[in-house]
């Protein structure tokens, strides 16, 4: 479905500028966080008050030790915010340039077609956080073998900052590290990209897929659905393009680069702006001088997709302001009760509802089986490759309650925990 | 973040799109005609409001679209006692039992106008005005161009019946694309996969044609919404059988 906010009155479109007009923009705050409810147990290898280098390894996963999160930009550790159990809540860093770059030792993955090497240096730089893993939309466990790797070059959400311009000049890098993806995995390494010229040039175990550039064809879900459906044996990893220029990066210099390309939009701003800003930057230094006057929420993420919160998540290239809703009038007791009373709420079986899916799964009896905690059925019909940004539309379009997404998280993480007993 | 395609909006854009039909309609019928339309409305109107005092279930626009497709086409000769009985049945039976409308399986005013068919073999089934027939064509493109209304299902039982068209008689055309739109087109009740909907519009312009030949002394309203009931009974059959084939074809990802 053609997806475009173009009743944004501060709607401004500069991401067709070249890429050298991006300012690059550090915010004075990051940080490392989990996402609500994420149970990710860390032993923290830094102090508060430690100076730490772009780069410098400050937690460790305490159940896979090799998986190590490294800070996001030099400078000063702030606050380390552990919740019970040692579970990461988040850790703060101040922005300090001088305290330079964390050099990692890339050299054993450079020399060249060790497979063990590269999972070792990705897992020990923090770059292993960055690949997605299907079903189930985690960050991979260590060991893990997918069976393909999806490497999206598209992103159709709406204000998305486009890869092409990410991947501007970096295209040694983004080579370097669709070869290195493709020693990770024994299957094909997909490319995903829109129907200009080939970003990467297509060998034996990369091969390029054009898609249409309309939401929601670029997301990895549907094009994983399509082409290589994930399933309990079958494991799909996803990455952004921008991404795997990192890994090249990586992999050439032993640096990782500290920011990455960052959309800020909304209809609470006044302009729409591209930024290149650390990863966890704080999304209220991004908004702060172009916001319009009145309440509003930031979102890390789309606005179709995006979660509230202060910082930039781990996957997300897009900050929204969107304006908060007045608060609404209470609702009379007796149509509050009849809206509890009908949920989950129907779901008719439109032509919105088919475009919201892409036209590439059977829309109607999937969300049937979502609706109805089905976990058989929508296994069957794909909801094994799909995580909860791949409904966002359908939750949009449909007005669903409770939302789709998370009744498809709820679903898969009850088949995971199943299959894991 | 709120959408629009929600309940609500579907059955409001379905009742917009059956009003060239309804227009139509009254203006042929006069004060007769709104006299019934009136009645049926208020007997589907009293069971809404029985559910959602009982059972919690708000009621639907989509109400109003059952209320006129049961006017149209249910026979003309019977009492109201008759017609109490068979809105009733229709719409406790085919909808509000299952949960309120976009949880039914059969279209209510299908249930309706097949069991007064079957309860009253001797009424008398309206002769549909012709003028009605060419209003199907403005409800058509309202239902497609929204999105309400399936294209595949209109377009596989047109081709059907404009293959048996020498064969068909005005007034059974007429009935048959009057049924098509406000029964036959329901988005609920239909089939909801892409295959599913084509060989959904193609079985009933199939079954129509089986009715015309085969049927003989029955009227073109009745056999319409025979077919009607029977294609919407096959319809999740027919969705099966899509997503057989759908998921045969994947087979080769793996």
């Amino acid at each position: 479905m053609a997806f475009a906010w173009k009743d944004w009155p501060g709607r401004k479109n500069n991401h067709t500028s070249a890429g050298a007009d991006i300012q690059t923009f550090m915010t004075d705050q990051c940080a490392l966080f989990a996402r609500a409810g994420e149970d990710f147990r860390v032993d923290v290898l830094v102090a508060e008050g430690d100076t730490v280098a772009q780069g410098a390894p400050v937690l460790r996963s305490r159940r896979n030790p090799e998986l190590v999160l490294v800070a996001p930009a030099a400078g000063e550790v702030a606050a380390i915010d552990l919740g019970p159990g040692r579970r990461l809540a988040h850790i703060l860093f101040f922005h300090a340039p001088a305290a330079g770059r964390h050099v990692h030792d890339a050299a054993p993955a450079r020399k060249g077609g060790d497979a063990a090497a590269t999972r070792a240096l990705l897992l020990s730089a923090g770059l292993w956080p960055l690949l997605r893993s299907r079903p189930f939309g985690r960050v991979p466990a260590p060991a893990e073998a997918p069976s393909a790797i999806f490497v999206m070059a598209l992103d159709t959400r709406p204000d998305a900052p486009s890869p092409r311009l990410a991947l501007e000049g970096r295209e040694e890098d983004f080579a370097c590290g669709l070869r290195a993806l493709a020693g990770l995995t024994d299957g094909p390494v997909i490319l995903c990209q829109d129907g200009g010229p080939d970003i990467a040039a297509a060998d034996g175990r990369c091969r390029i897929r054009k898609a249409a550039a309309v939401h929601p064809h670029g997301l990895a879900g549907f094009q994983l659905a399509g082409l290589h459906p994930a399933g309990p044996d079958r494991i799909v990893w996803d990455i952004h393009a921008e991404d795997v220029a990192a890994i090249g990066a990586l992999l050439a210099t032993g640096l990782i680069p500290e920011t990455r390309l960052v959309s800020v939009s909304g209809p609470a701003l006044r302009e729409t702006r591209l930024v290149r800003c650390q990863p966890g930057a704080d999304l209220r230094a991004l908004i702060f001088d172009i916001v319009r006057p009145g309440p509003h929420r930031l979102l890390s993420g789309s606005a179709l997709d995006g979660v509230e919160g202060r910082w930039l998540g781990r996957w997300h290239r897009q900050a929204t302001a969107v304006a908060d809703a007045p608060r609404a009038t209470y609702p009379h007791w007796f149509s509050a009760a009849l809206r509890r009373a009908g949920r989950p709420l129907p779901i008719i079986p439109t032509a919105a509802l088919d475009h919201a899916f892409g036209g590439l799964l059977p829309a109607a009896p999937l969300v049937r089986a979502l609706s109805a905690n089905d976990a058989e059925t929508a296994t069957r019909l794909g909801a094994l490759s799909l995580v909860e940004e791949d409904l966002a539309l359908a939750d949009y379009v449909t007005g669903a309650s409770p939302r789709l997404s998370a009744m498809l998280r709820a679903m898969l993480d009850r088949i995971a925990a199943e299959g894991a007993s | 973040m709120r959408g629009l395609w929600d309940r609500e909006t579907v059955a409001l854009l379905l009742l917009a799109a059956v009003l060239p039909l309804a227009v139509t309609w009254l203006l042929a019928e006069g004060a007769a005609g709104l006299l019934r339309l009136l009645f049926v409305l208020f007997v589907a109107g009293v069971w809404h409001v029985v559910f959602m005092l009982a059972r919690a279930q708000p009621p639907s626009f989509a109400g109003a679209v059952t209320a006129l497709a049961i006017a149209v086409l249910a026979p003309i000769d019977l009492g109201p006692l008759p017609l109490v009985i068979g809105v009733s049945f229709g719409v406790v039976a085919g909808e509000l039992a299952f949960g309120g409308w976009g949880r039914n399986v059969v279209n209510p005013a299908t249930v309706t106008l097949a069991f007064l068919g079957f309860g009253f073999p001797a009424a008398l089934w309206p002769s549909l005005p012709v003028q009605l027939g060419w209003s199907v064509g403005a409800v058509v493109l309202i239902g497609v161009v929204t999105g309400v209304m399936s294209w595949r299902a209109v377009a596989g039982a047109v081709l059907v019946l404009a293959a048996g068209s020498p064969w068909l008689a005005t007034p059974a055309l007429t009935a048959a694309a009057v049924v098509l739109v406000v029964l036959v087109c329901d988005p609920v009740t239909s089939a909801a996969t892409g295959l599913g909907r084509w060989l959904y519009g193609l079985l009933y312009g199939a079954l129509v044609l089986l009715f015309v030949f085969g049927w003989s002394g029955a009227s073109p309203v009745r056999i319409a919404v025979s077919a009607a009931l029977l294609a919407s009974l096959a319809a999740p059959l027919l969705d099966e059988l899509a997503i057989r084939l759908w998921l045969a074809r994947r087979k080769r990802l793996g």
